[in-house]
């Protein structure tokens, strides 16, 4: 595990103020944001960004971080940055309590990394515990990615959560729970399963909160995702593009369908088999992009057919671009 | 670090047929009834009749992104909801626009 210097992230100084925390926060989040960023790497730089702030914007948070990092500094339990030898020394967060207060927003750690779980997923675990009240447990979110197939049909996987529960001596230990989880069929992306009672335990005797999994869809080598309808090339030779023919096309869904690709069809001709997308109500499509596909002139018998088209059918596709005469 | 299985038995995917009600979705963004009623108000989750009892409100899988995404806005951008309502429906578009020039073959970045 690396220890994560959430200083070096945001660009600022260990003395940095709230507000320059806020600052920083905002620019780099305005530059790394996904929707707007060019950058190549901003979906992890702000993933990055979003753990560095959730700690240093919160005083009971940053005040233990900033313990923890003189600890490191003195040698303790450290490895630098990137060295991937970081351990949390034992009891470093004593006398700190992570709490949770109503404008905090969810306990959305779910893209969080490893240092930020074994480190604070502990400290906000006992601050909720000591608490002396009554009150449902914190719900979580995660997010789980599966294939496009088991979203359609449906899948049962296993995830690992880590928990802080007493050992045998009652002492505090991290945990690694797995948890079996029946995706039912037909789920789309941005979707959320809901799993009852695995969040944060309850305080005095109240139930314990929800996990959250929000489906995400893993990139496929056929199809492209657009909400419930999906998109994939369909490759044709010309012969069939010209004439008009009857090909074979595999469905997410399993099985094949045939398809009629219509006479004189362009590249780019885009054909719809409704309802073959992502279930839901209503179900997606499945759109077929025509791309003609050319056969190599790469024998003589290959070279005089195409030499034989272009005498029968004589056809100048750069027409419009009107270069004759130029 | 000791390790153990759990089977879950209650796996709901949230959708308009297994909806949130209006407490899971307040608890399920940390937030409260009232903060609930501030999102439909400004419309960043809807409900067929807004005048109705927020004990009749039901709210499905975007409407927990939504509400999610708000919180996040308004807690590390300090925006008001009528903001966040704004960047949201910007969001929502930007999003729109680069899945159709991703379908035409651009490169959207």
């Amino acid at each position: 595990m690396d220890f994560k210097d959430y200083y070096k992230t945001l660009g600022i100084d260990p003395g940095a103020s709230e507000e320059d925390v806020r600052k920083a926060y905002r620019k780099l989040a305005r530059k790394y944001h996904p929707d707007v960023s060019k950058e190549p790497d901003a979906q992890a730089r702000m993933r990055d960004l979003n753990e560095a702030n959730d700690v240093l914007r919160d005083k009971e948070k940053r005040a233990a971080y900033d313990a923890l990092a003189a600890r490191v500094a003195q040698g303790y339990g450290a490895g630098p940055e990137g060295s991937g030898n970081y351990q949390p020394p034992p009891g470093w967060d004593s006398g700190f309590e992570f709490h949770r207060g109503p404008a905090q927003g969810p306990a959305d750690h779910a893209d969080f990394s490893e240092f930020f779980s074994s480190v604070f997923g502990k400290g906000e675990h006992r601050g909720a515990q000591s608490r002396q009240y009554r009150a449902r447990g914190e719900d979580h979110h995660a997010a789980i990615e599966i294939s496009i197939e088991d979203a359609i049909k449906g899948v049962e996987r296993e995830i690992v959560l880590r928990a802080i529960e007493a050992d045998a001596k009652g002492q505090p230990a991290i945990v690694n729970r797995t948890l079996s989880v029946k995706i039912p069929a037909g789920v789309h992306p941005g979707q959320f399963i809901r799993l009852g009672g695995q969040g944060m335990p309850g305080q005095g005797g109240e139930a314990a909160g929800d996990l959250y999994l929000e489906v995400r869809l893993a990139p496929h080598k056929l199809y492209r995702v657009d909400g419930r309808d999906l998109y994939m090339t369909l490759p044709v030779t010309p012969s069939e593009a010209a004439l008009g023919a009857q090909v074979q096309v595999p469905t997410p869904g399993g099985g094949v369908v045939e398809v009629t690709v219509p006479p004189n069809a362009r590249s780019g001709l885009k054909l719809r088999l409704k309802g073959r997308g992502l279930p839901g109500a209503p179900p997606g499509h499945l759109y077929l992009l025509l791309e003609i596909a050319l056969p190599p002139a790469n024998t003589e018998a290959a070279r005089q057919a195409y030499e034989q088209l272009a005498k029968a059918a004589p056809f100048d596709p750069r027409q419009h671009l009107a270069t004759s005469g130029v | 670090m000791s390790s153990y299985t759990v089977t879950s038995t209650t796996t709901i995917a949230v959708s308009s047929a297994n909806p949130l009600a209006a407490h899971d979705l307040a608890h399920a963004c940390g937030a409260d009834l009232e903060w609930v009623a501030r999102l439909v108000e400004m419309g960043i989750v809807m409900v067929p009749d807004a005048m109705s009892s927020p004990d009749d409100w039901r709210f499905d899988s975007a409407a927990l992104q939504s509400a999610l995404e708000a919180r996040r806005l308004e807690r590390d951008f300090g925006v008001g909801l009528d903001a966040a309502a704004l960047i949201l429906d910007l969001q929502h578009e930007v999003r729109r626009l680069k899945a159709v020039l991703k379908q035409m073959g651009s490169d959207s970045n």
